[in-house]
């Protein structure tokens, strides 16, 4: 009998043989609830094992390669627990997939107001994990101000709720932000309540090209510093020429209006085109490196225009995240130099040469960082390889 | 006491900025919740975060603890010194270091008065969006460990939304960067947590602040209904309808009255009375000015009343942000609660409340942000009458419970500090507790950062937590607001 199996035997003797099976000498849960969560966490912990935690798997390889000799599926633990919509708050499974919690949340009308990668796979879990957003941040903030209350099971089993199903409430520290971005790798996210928006009445994307990044980058500041209802906007860049993306979300006769302002900012007239804010996520779909470059606003033409120079491709939301797709890591180093030189910002390898990412070190902070993690999960079980800010 | 030798070298670190004598300390005794009151043993006025770290070093090596304070507006103890303790005070750390328009961020230090950005920034058609009633004399290093919201964080967001990176003197000594003017600093969001933990995970020495454009047009609607029922409805609907004002206020008859009485805001005279602000672009407004009315007419508001200028409309907010302190017009002492419920519990918890006073004899003037469900009672009590002080704490403290058995929380705003530690125990269970312990403990191992704060006591002392009792009677009185 070997080693895995043994465990095998112990964990299903624990968790129940419904939710364990092995494959490829790895033992793979599908916890349904957060009291199963915690109890494989609390055998891996007890046993030194190294759990990997996964959702859909589709950002897999952003913090590196995880080891771990068990694997944590996050897909059971799938539904929308209660939807408040007069409210505007919903709680949900971390499981859920993006798109699945959209869907029933527009039954009222209503969305948690953020537009990240694989939305149709991407669990809600895995984007907190990522803390991944889309150009909609530009208006509602990233999920640091869309979450307001979160149930996570720590590494040693401890089952701990943070924040509530208030949006207004200042209690006790916010755990739930330390989640986010997290790489799942301080506790497992099992459940999550966010504030909702109203989906707008109508939008209207106002699309702008041109053969300069300049030419953009002066209207998306002229935008920025501008009274019109602007719920995203985005540059696009490749070395064919670059685009301004600007969503407007409001009333009808207002969308009209605030058009005709911004073909007066060009003078000349914008077009509408058809699912221009995927462009992020078609950047995956070629080869090369693939980096998200922080910056400030002002800073976007910039990066752009040497994105594009460098004959990579890339698209930045107006709140300052950049991702591009680029050949190689020189081309990666020359970035990391610009953004050096702008003395603010950072460069992440999401996906390198190899298909693996690197996150970069937080600095000074790392000392604290490192801390909590030694606080949260003393073995070092949670996604082991991952190194959250260094 | 502090020895003479750590006066000493606390006195090198802050050359000409640290008080001793007793009679000057006194002002460092409380903040804004005036019935807890601890001398402190010096309190140091610092004029760099060099100077910051010396003073906490020092206080690291001889396990002194220490507790950041601002203009000491706090409402729940926050800045309230522990026996011996060093306060470090910011009056000298208050400049605003930078301006970058463009990119919508400043830089100040923590001593800098939240109003006084909005100041620097209007030239340019910004402003800094939260705004506590004590904006005008709360400073942002205050806001922050306190995550101050205001009655416009409905639409605008709390100090969290505001604030990007920050500059922070940990309980060791040293000096770290949380955050970032740009988006996603690598790491965990140590600035997101940073932010309300109330001094309990260091002190600010400089943030980044982040400012947002001033609407094009602002406008004020006044409805007065027969029943909190009433207002409590029009506010569902309101939101229902997808509309998200940058205020949404009731005031009960009571507050209402005070308020009126203090300010001469022209309010109706109305069992309830509902605020809403709405803001954007012109024709946005405009029709959300429609639609609003419409619904107030639909839930039976008497009178709907647009505030016609900007003078109008500043009368307006001089009474909601006057109503806590107006009501001292009214009764002899009060004290403030700040409990929060989903919105939509309004009109059932409000009506439980006003039971649970007449149950007790005693009368409750409401004022809230209701949007956000952020509920403030009044508890109006006459220490002259034995026993009733008593009464009126136990009354306010079943309050919060009523607000976490809805699923809300016992604050909104005002924060835990040493006022609510012991509600913590019933609105979080043990290991949610412990799981924030190890957050501390991982920032400040000696528990010298503003200890005996935030957590419920019982638990320090290692014993068990268990429901709320109210604080010995004595120790209570009434807290000042501003």
């Amino acid at each position: 009998m070997s080693g895995a199996t043994s465990r095998f035997e112990e964990l299903a003797g624990v968790v129940g043989v419904d939710i364990v099976s092995e494959r490829d000498s790895r033992l793979i849960t599908l916890p349904r609830n957060t009291e199963e969560v915690a109890a494989v966490l609390r055998y891996a912990d007890a046993n030194g094992l190294g759990v990997q935690v996964v959702g859909a798997g589709t950002k897999r390889g952003w913090a590196g390669a995880v080891r771990g000799e068990v694997t944590l599926e996050m897909r059971g633990l799938a539904g929308v627990c209660e939807h408040s919509w007069q409210d505007l708050t919903a709680t949900l499974r971390a499981g859920t997939t993006w798109a699945e919690m959209q869907r029933v949340l527009a039954e009222h009308r209503q969305m948690v107001a953020l537009d990240p990668l694989w939305a149709d796979r991407a669990t809600v879990g895995g984007v907190i994990a990522t803390n991944d957003s889309g150009a909609l941040r530009l208006r509602y903030g990233s999920l640091r101000d869309l979450v307001i209350g979160m149930t996570i099971v720590l590494a040693d089993g401890t089952i701990a709720r943070s924040g509530g199903k208030v949006v207004k409430n200042v209690a006790g520290y916010d755990l739930h932000k330390l989640m986010i971005g997290a790489f799942g790798t301080l506790a497992v996210v099992t459940e999550v309540t966010f504030r909702l928006h109203g989906i707008p009445r109508s939008t209207r994307v106002w699309s702008f090209e041109a053969a300069h990044a300049g030419a953009c980058g002066e209207v998306l500041m002229k935008v920025l510093d501008s009274q019109l209802s602007v719920q995203a906007m985005q540059l696009r860049a490749s070395a064919a020429g670059f685009a301004l993306d600007v969503e407007i979300a409001s009333i009808n006769e207002l969308i009209w209006e605030q058009w005709n302002l911004l073909n007066s900012y060009v003078g000349g007239a914008g077009v509408s085109p058809d699912d221009v804010f995927g462009a992020r996520q078609r950047l995956f779909a070629g080869d090369g490196v693939v980096v998200k470059v922080t910056m400030l606003p002002s800073a976007i033409a910039r990066f752009s225009a040497e994105v594009a120079r460098m004959r990579g491709e890339a698209v930045t939301q107006a709140s300052g995240i950049m991702i591009a797709r680029v050949a190689d890591a020189s081309a990666v180093q020359r970035l990391r130099d610009l953004a050096a030189a702008e003395d603010v910002g950072s460069v992440t390898v999401l996906r390198g040469a190899d298909g693996l990412g690197v996150l970069p070190s937080a600095g000074d902070a790392a000392v604290v960082m490192r801390e909590i993690k030694r606080r949260f999960d003393a073995k070092g079980i949670l996604n082991p390889g991952v190194a959250v800010g260094g | 006491m502090l020895s003479d030798s750590i006066l000493s070298e606390l006195r090198a670190a802050v050359p000409g900025g640290l008080i001793t004598a007793a009679s000057e300390l006194q002002t460092y005794e409380c903040d804004g919740l005036t019935n807890f009151r601890t001398m402190p043993g010096a309190v140091a006025l610092p004029r760099s975060a060099e100077q910051v770290q010396s003073v906490v070093r020092i206080c690291a090596r001889h396990g002194i603890p220490f507790v950041g304070r601002g203009s000491g507006t706090g409402l729940s103890g926050g800045a309230l010194p522990a026996e011996d303790s060093v306060v470090i005070s910011f009056p000298r750390m208050n400049r605003i270091l930078s301006l970058d328009i463009p990119n919508q961020r400043v830089v100040v230090e923590p001593g800098v008065i939240n109003l006084h950005v909005t100041d620097a920034v209007a030239p340019y058609g910004y402003f800094y969006a939260p705004d506590p009633s004590s904006q005008s004399v709360c400073t942002i290093g205050g806001n922050v460990a306190e995550n101050s919201g205001g009655a416009h964080c409905l639409k605008y967001g709390f100090t969290t939304t505001h604030v990007l990176g920050m500059e922070v003197v940990l309980p060791g000594g040293e000096l770290v960067h949380f955050g970032a003017a740009v988006p996603d600093a690598p790491g965990y969001d140590l600035a997101g947590v940073f932010v309300g933990s109330e001094g309990t995970l260091g002190v600010a020495t400089r943030l980044t602040l982040r400012i947002v454009k001033r609407p094009e047009t602002v406008q004020v609607l006044l409805a007065a209904f027969d029943s909190i029922r009433a207002a409590g409805q029009t506010v569902s609907d309101i939101i229902a309808e997808g509309m998200l004002p940058a205020a949404l206020e009731i005031m009960d008859r009571l507050s209402a009255k005070a308020a009126e009485a203090a300010v001469h805001a022209n309010y109706p005279v109305c069992e309830a009375l509902l605020l809403v602000e709405l803001d954007g672009p012109a024709a946005e407004v405009a029709a959300q000015i429609a639609k609003t009315t419409a619904l107030c007419g639909k839930n039976g508001a008497w009178e709907v009343r647009r505030a016609q200028t900007a003078e109008e409309r500043a009368l307006v907010w001089k009474g909601r942000k006057a109503a806590f302190a107006a009501v001292g017009r009214i009764s002899p002492n009060y004290i403030v609660q700040d409990g929060v419920i989903p919105r939509t519990a309004l009109p059932d918890v409000l009506e439980e409340i006003t039971r649970m006073a007449d149950a007790v004899n005693l009368r409750i003037a409401n004022v809230f942000h209701a949007g956000d469900g952020n509920l403030h009672p009044l508890v109006l009590y006459d220490k002259a009458v034995p026993g009733q002080e008593e009464i009126a704490l136990d009354l306010s403290y079943r309050i919060l419970h009523v607000c976490v058995d809805r699923g809300g929380s016992i604050t909104g705003e005002h924060g835990v500090g040493r006022e609510k530690q012991e509600a913590m125990g019933y609105m979080f269970a043990e290991p949610d507790l412990a799981t924030m312990q190890r957050v501390r403990v991982a920032f400040d191992p000696r528990n010298i950062c503003n200890p005996d704060k935030v957590f419920p006591r019982t638990k320090l002392c290692g014993e068990k937590t268990g429901p709320y009792t109210p604080h010995p009677l004595e120790e209570k009185g009434v807290a000042e607001f501003f």
